[in-house]
């Protein structure tokens, strides 16, 4: 019973996602309220209609007494959340129990994030960005939202599976050597011929790193690249795992698996919805699942309805196009959010994908419209904090400062196209309101100008960034040769070393090895924060793989246990507690969070900011609460030192005392990040 | 303050005689003065909306949102706020409600949150600010419901029956009699205010005891209470029920203060509604379920008139000759059988044995408060005095059933003693169903009858709300299942009141409420004269800041021991404060937790918890500074060893 849902003010689904079982559920409902109609509406439409009080009264509620829903509960444990983003509202519905609140959030932020990569600073227009996520054309609606529904899908698998999504933070594969060769390889032998080919059609590579399932076996950046956020990195981790799911049920190549590689144990293993780009289109699981028996309002015409949507799967685009993303860089003068790359993910083997993250060469086109729109912004927040002295004269001077270069700016974009010739126009426009002698000055009355220009660059973006080329074009793109050389290149390289890359991402370090020095420990995370790292002794829990945690019950619930360890930590850290620890049934849990300066030095603990409710989500992937929150904060007080943050999570047995536990607290904090132990770069 | 509210509480600006009081009852005083109104408004930012809105009366398109809106608090908001705030809150909770086919519980916005019951078309919510745990407003609108049906019964009848104003002053009544009065610990617990044991004689304790204990010779009595200045001395009760009774003791306190003569108010009486689990809980008494396990299948005729008490005495003279007396009779046999009020006479005289063994029950005709000893304070001599006029206009005060002086809630009383009959009938279906049972239990094995109590005694106890999101299952439904009408019995002496629920019959029984007022008024006396030597312990003075800091509560009774001040130390943002509030809900969401740590910059706070408590503590002084990097030797962890040690000295053994 999980479902979530993107809804324009006047109550317009702009997407949902569902599973069978809420379909199912609402499509009841819809039946038995309406037993006496024509059958059932399309799906997206009685979603649409159960949703929209809710939708309305909630823009009601803010625009009536400036404050919206967070989240409703119901009797049964039914749990509704609520997020407005400018003018789209999030709704997240979870009625089975398996995600709270703080879930839900997240799961809202994460969707948030994947469709800010996916559409750049389209995402700053609600205007754009509503037609963006619900195109008029039903065939590619339905090809987005699928898009849209498989990234979820990814996400929410990886979360519930994932050490590294449960604590948003890169798992790396420790195996120093090979993780060496690796890196020399990327940068000497691939990046180098890609970026000095002719056939890279000005492309650049700035980034390529090679996953194994979800870990990060090597990650090389060029030079003149500025660092990958962590955010982004998982956020493309899961795209990558969206386009080629590492199938478990295949690549386990444990040896208890030979005797069933059938695969058709009483465990149900996790397949994600196939993408756009997957060619064998099984894309009508759901409906086979809604036709089941149980469903007995089932009606032709829906069948038809739901059908036809599902027709409407067009060819899947060419394998070598690369997908848009929109990242942030770092420049000399700051950061830029939302900047355009390239992303071609190669498979190499199942479960093993070398990525590539190009610079395309209009990226400076992208650069001068996210400088333009912060300039509008500032100036219509200046203007609309009624302040029209000082405030208002500097959000003046960021137009006057522009004002030459956005004229350059139009006029290198060449008034051909409709859609400069409208910035063109509004530009005019503004510059008469403005400046003129009969204009209006920079008051109030040109907010609705700054509106209008923001619009009008987003549409610029938009042209530039987001609209595939013609048919006639061709894509702009590394060459398909190209493409395939670098794909050969990593498979030779690693030719020797798969099978044991995919054993190693199942068991990348294992509490076999800690067990002698750390008696009665049964699982620790330890996190760098700084880096968005992670170390973590693998929890594998399907019947056939035996981990030290021994197999299936045990194991599972030892993992959600650490699951749930890891959501209240959260909590206490959100109401400024940075060390915890709990005495649950017979385990013992410790929860540690410090910071140290550059040289290992530990620092004092200071305040930790406290946080709503309904703030964003503590973690990395969505928001990176640790850089942006934390670090912050408490940088104040350590000018001009490097602060990095760390945090340690531990699970040992309830009757070892708790000095010896503490102990192995402080051992286990010491000896993970040594130099020394875990070359992690 | 104004509307209803005015009219209720403006009798009620003499200035209390204890200020202690003052503070422990909250409300009656603080509408006094300018000042005051400022706490009230504190009090209003941490609950800021409460209200009924009633989804029947807004059917058509014509109709106003107003029209449905039944009561809401604060009374001074604009209509239009009020209309937008019910409609939209009522309108997305029936929409959320149909998607999940279940009622909304808890609806939050960014500012506030709400907790919420629908039932029928009804539709309560209750808001407050975010940074109160959601456990705790789920559980105070459901006291406030319950609150109402227990002096109103059903919701809708009420609003058939009494004019909206009448019922919005109780509304009004009973939401700010649970607003947090002293501390926020208080709050977050919803814990009972009990006198400071720390402070009393625990004899005292053990003779409020015994008073409510020889009250319960009349069959007619269930249970009672003592109170002292709105605070718990004794109870026989549930923690819930308690607190309800003393809701309408706090109203007759605030009467007697106003009016002149206060004599009058000395015995008043009030019906009540009980839910079934709540008089299953009161009749399934722990001594009987003790005794029921040896009890013997036959009976004698003539033991079952006079075998009526259950004080402790007599308990014991029943164990050590129980093959030959049998057991005492279970209690709803007592009330229920009609037989009873015949044979008053038998009801009061104990056997002679044990009047002669047991001082502190002396025969009910010696008017002397028996654990005096001859020894009378001053006080103690004009209380006497007083009293004695007090049974006088007792007596005086008109003959036959108005001699009680009788405050039911006024029309809603009058219709319902004309529906008597119906509710007779009622309570004698629920009667015969369990004297049925109880037959039954005589042929069936002894073990199945006491299982069956304890059921009830286990729902009864749900009703608790251990879990942060109490489902109202456990609870009763106040549209649906029946509640038996019960009288409540006030006798007060001062500020001490005997509290008794009873029987209805009990009203029209003039021998047994003149047993019960006689056999108690000299102990009540002497108990008021003794607690009201014990010095009242001036606000803030046991919070001056010690070395640690503790809370302690006892989740069964309801209580909370704590050396943290009322009010400046306790205030929400107080570090210790905070930290409790938390691990309070983090303990109701795990069952599994048993003591926690948790440490900010500036405190370290340890919890643990068992079956029946939870135990909070902080440790000052010493430095905290650390980098917060796991160091056994930091003394955050030293903690559980330190209050081991150091709450053993408040009774408190954490071993």
């Amino acid at each position: 019973m999980k479902c979530l849902l993107i809804a324009s003010e006047s109550a317009e689904v702009l997407f949902y996602w569902t599973d069978p079982e809420f379909q199912q559920n609402i499509q009841q409902q819809y039946g038995s309220s309406q037993e006496e109609g024509q059958g059932l509406p399309a799906f997206e439409d009685s979603i649409s209609t159960l949703f929209a009080p809710i939708i309305i009264s909630c823009s009601t509620m803010v625009d009536r007494l400036g404050d919206s829903y967070t989240s409703f509960t119901t009797e049964n444990n039914h749990i509704y959340v609520l997020h407005q983003f400018d003018e789209c509202l999030y709704i997240a519905v979870n009625g089975d129990g398996e995600e709270g609140e703080d879930a839900l959030r997240r799961k809202i932020y994460v969707m948030k994030k994947m469709i800010e990569v996916r559409f750049g600073m389209v995402t700053l227009s609600s205007n754009l960005l509503r037609r963006e996520l619900r195109p008029q054309d039903t065939e590619q609606r339905a090809r987005l939202w699928k898009h849209l529904q498989g990234l979820l899908e990814t996400y929410s698998h990886l979360r519930e599976n994932d050490q590294s999504f449960l604590v948003e933070a890169v798992e790396r594969l420790i195996h120093p050597t090979l993780c060496e060769q690796c890196i020399e390889f990327l940068e000497r032998r691939l990046v180098q011929q890609l970026n000095s080919s002719a056939e890279r059609a000005g492309e650049e590579v700035l980034h390529a790193f090679i996953l194994v399932h979800t870990k990060l076996l090597a990650f090389y950046s060029s030079r003149n690249a500025s660092s990958l956020a962590t955010s982004d990195l998982l956020a493309l981790i899961i795209m990558a795992q969206n386009m080629y799911p590492s199938n478990v049920d295949q690549d386990d190549p444990g040896p208890e698996d030979v005797e069933s590689t059938s695969g058709s144990g009483p465990e149900s293993f996790y397949t994600p919805e196939p993408s756009p780009t997957d060619r064998d289109s099984s894309s009508s699981d759901n409906l086979e699942r809604v036709s089941s028996p149980m469903f007995e309002f089932m009606d032709p015409d829906v069948q038809m309805a739901e059908d036809s949507l599902q027709a409407l799967e067009v060819p899947p685009p060419d394998p070598s196009t690369p997908r848009r993303v929109f990242l942030e860089i770092s420049g000399k003068d700051g950061l830029y959010p939302m900047m355009p790359h390239s992303l071609y993910c190669l498979p190499l083997w199942p479960g093993i994908t070398l990525v590539l993250l190009t610079k395309i060469p209009t990226s400076a086109v992208a650069l001068s419209v996210y400088k333009f729109l912060e300039a509008f912004a500032k100036l219509e927040k200046c203007l609309n904090g009624g302040q029209e002295g000082s405030a208002a004269a500097r959000g003046q001077l960021a137009i006057h400062d522009i004002r030459s270069k956005l004229d350059k700016f139009i006029k290198a974009l060449g008034p051909s196209e409709l859609q400069s010739a409208q910035l063109l126009n509004v530009w005019t426009e503004f510059k008469n309101q403005a400046f003129a002698r009969g204009g209006t000055g920079f008051n109030k009355d040109l907010i609705p100008w700054c509106k209008n220009m923001k619009t009008q660059l987003c549409g610029i973006y938009r042209q530039c960034f987001l609209i595939d080329s013609g048919p006639g074009d061709f894509p702009q793109r590394l060459s398909p040769r190209l493409q395939e050389r670098a794909q050969t290149m990593a498979q030779e390289k690693l030719m020797d070393w798969k099978d044991f890359l995919l054993v190693k991402s199942k068991r990348n370090i294992t509490m076999v090895s800690y067990l002698e020095d750390f008696p009665g420990l049964i699982h620790f995370i330890c996190v760098d924060r700084s880096t968005g790292q992670m170390i973590a002794p693998s929890l594998s829990t399907t019947e056939r793989t035996t981990s030290e945690l021994g197999k299936g019950p045990v194991a599972q619930f030892i993992k959600n246990k650490v699951w749930s360890l890891v959501s209240t930590t959260r909590n206490f850290l959100r109401k400024g507690y940075s060390t915890v620890t709990l005495r649950d049934g017979d385990f013992y849990f410790c929860y540690f969070l410090w910071f140290e300066n550059e040289m290992g030095y530990k620092l004092e603990a200071g305040d930790i900011p406290l946080l709503p409710d309904d703030s964003a989500p503590i973690g990395m992937l969505a928001w990176d609460y640790y850089s942006r929150k934390l670090l912050r904060y408490y940088s104040k007080n350590h000018q001009g030192e490097v602060v990095r943050c760390y945090e340690l999570l531990t699970v040992h047995l309830g009757v070892i005392p708790t000095e010896i536990i503490l102990q192995h607290c402080r051992q286990l904090a010491s000896k993970l990040w040594e130099p020394s132990r875990n070359p992690l770069l | 303050m104004h509307g209803p509210c005015t009219g209720l509480f403006g009798q009620c600006l003499v200035p209390p005689v204890d200020s202690s009081f003052d503070a422990a009852i909250g409300f009656q005083s603080r509408a006094r003065s300018g000042s005051t109104s400022q706490a009230l408004l504190n009090r209003a930012s941490r609950c800021s909306y409460f209200f009924l809105y009633d989804g029947s009366k807004v059917k058509g398109e014509g109709d106003r949102t107003r029209e449905g809106i039944c009561y809401f608090y604060p009374e001074e908001t604009p209509v239009d706020k009020q209309e937008l705030l019910c409609g939209q809150l009522a309108g997305v909770g029936r929409c959320v409600s149909e998607l999940s086919s279940s009622p909304v519980r808890i609806l939050r916005l960014r500012r506030n949150k709400y907790a919420i019951r629908m039932e029928g078309h009804f539709f309560w919510a209750l808001g407050c600010s975010a940074d109160v745990p959601i456990a705790s407003v789920c559980e105070r609108l459901d006291q406030l419901i319950d609150l109402f049906c227990f002096y109103s019964d059903s919701v809708r009848q009420s609003y058939q029956l009494n004019s909206q104003e009448t019922l919005s002053a109780r509304w009004a009544q009973y939401f700010l009699h649970l607003q947090p009065g002293s501390s926020e610990l208080h709050r977050i617990f919803s814990c009972l205010r009990t006198i400071d044991s720390t402070n009393v004689d625990p004899l005292l304790l053990l003779k409020a005891a015994l008073i409510l204990q020889a009250c319960q010779r009349c069959p007619l009595v269930l249970a009672g209470c003592i109170l002292f200045r709105g605070r718990v001395v004794s109870t026989q009760m549930s923690p819930e029920l308690t607190m309800k009774v003393m809701v309408h003791e706090s109203e007759t306190y605030a009467k007697a203060q106003s009016s002149s003569s206060s004599l009058d108010a000395a015995v008043s009486s009030i019906t009540v509604f009980l839910t079934t689990s709540e008089l299953q809980y009161l009749q399934s008494a722990p001594v009987h379920k003790d005794l029921s396990s040896h009890s013997t299948p036959h009976r004698d005729a003539p033991q079952k008139k006079t075998r009526l008490s259950r004080t402790l005495s007599e308990m014991a003279s029943t164990e050590s000759d129980s093959s030959d007396l049998g057991p005492p009779q279970s209690p709803h046999k007592m009330s229920f059988s009609p037989c009873l009020s015949e044979s008053d006479n038998s009801v009061f005289s104990p056997a002679p044995s044990q009047s002669t063994a047991d001082p502190l029950n002396p025969p009910p005709q010696s008017p002397e408060p028996p654990f005096s000893n001859g020894r009378h304070s001053p006080e103690a001599e004009e209380e006497e005095a007083l009293d004695e006029s007090c049974y006088q206009s007792f007596h005086s005060n008109g003959g036959g059933d108005s001699q009680v002086h009788h405050e039911g809630g006024g029309s809603a009383f009058d219709e319902r003693s004309s529906l008597n009959g119906g509710d007779g009938d009622a309570a004698r279906d629920f009667r015969v169903g369990d004297s049925g049972n109880e037959e039954s239990h005589d042929d069936e094995d002894d073990g199945a009858a006491v299982g069956n109590r304890e059921g009830g005694c286990g729902s009864a106890q749900g009703d608790q709300g251990e879990d942060p999101l109490p489902p109202y299952g456990g609870f009763e439904n106040p549209e649906e299942s029946p509640r038996i009408p019960m009288m409540l019995y006030l006798h007060r002496v001062k500020g001490l009141v005997l509290a008794l629920l009873t029987d209805p019959r009990f009203l029209s029984d003039e021998a047994s409420m003149e047993e019960v007022y006689h056999s108690s008024l000299a102990s009540l006396n002497g108990l008021e004269a003794h607690l009201g030597t014990v010095p009242p312990v001036p606000p803030g003075a046991p919070g001056a800041p010690g070395p640690y800091i503790f809370a302690h509560f006892d989740c069964i009774q309801s209580t909370l021991t704590t050396n943290l001040s009322g009010r400046p130390g306790g205030a929400p943002e107080h570090p210790f404060v905070r930290a409790t509030s938390l691990l309070h809900s983090h303990f109701c969401n795990t069952k599994t937790l048993q003591e926690a740590i948790i440490r900010s910059a500036g405190a370290a706070v340890y919890g643990t918890r068992s079956v029946a408590h939870e135990t909070y503590f902080q440790q000052h002084g010493g430095s905290l500074r650390n980098s917060g990097i796991p160091n056994h030797q930091d003394s955050a962890f030293s903690l559980p060893g330190k209050a081991r040690h150091r709450l053993l000295k408040h009774g408190v053994n954490l071993l």
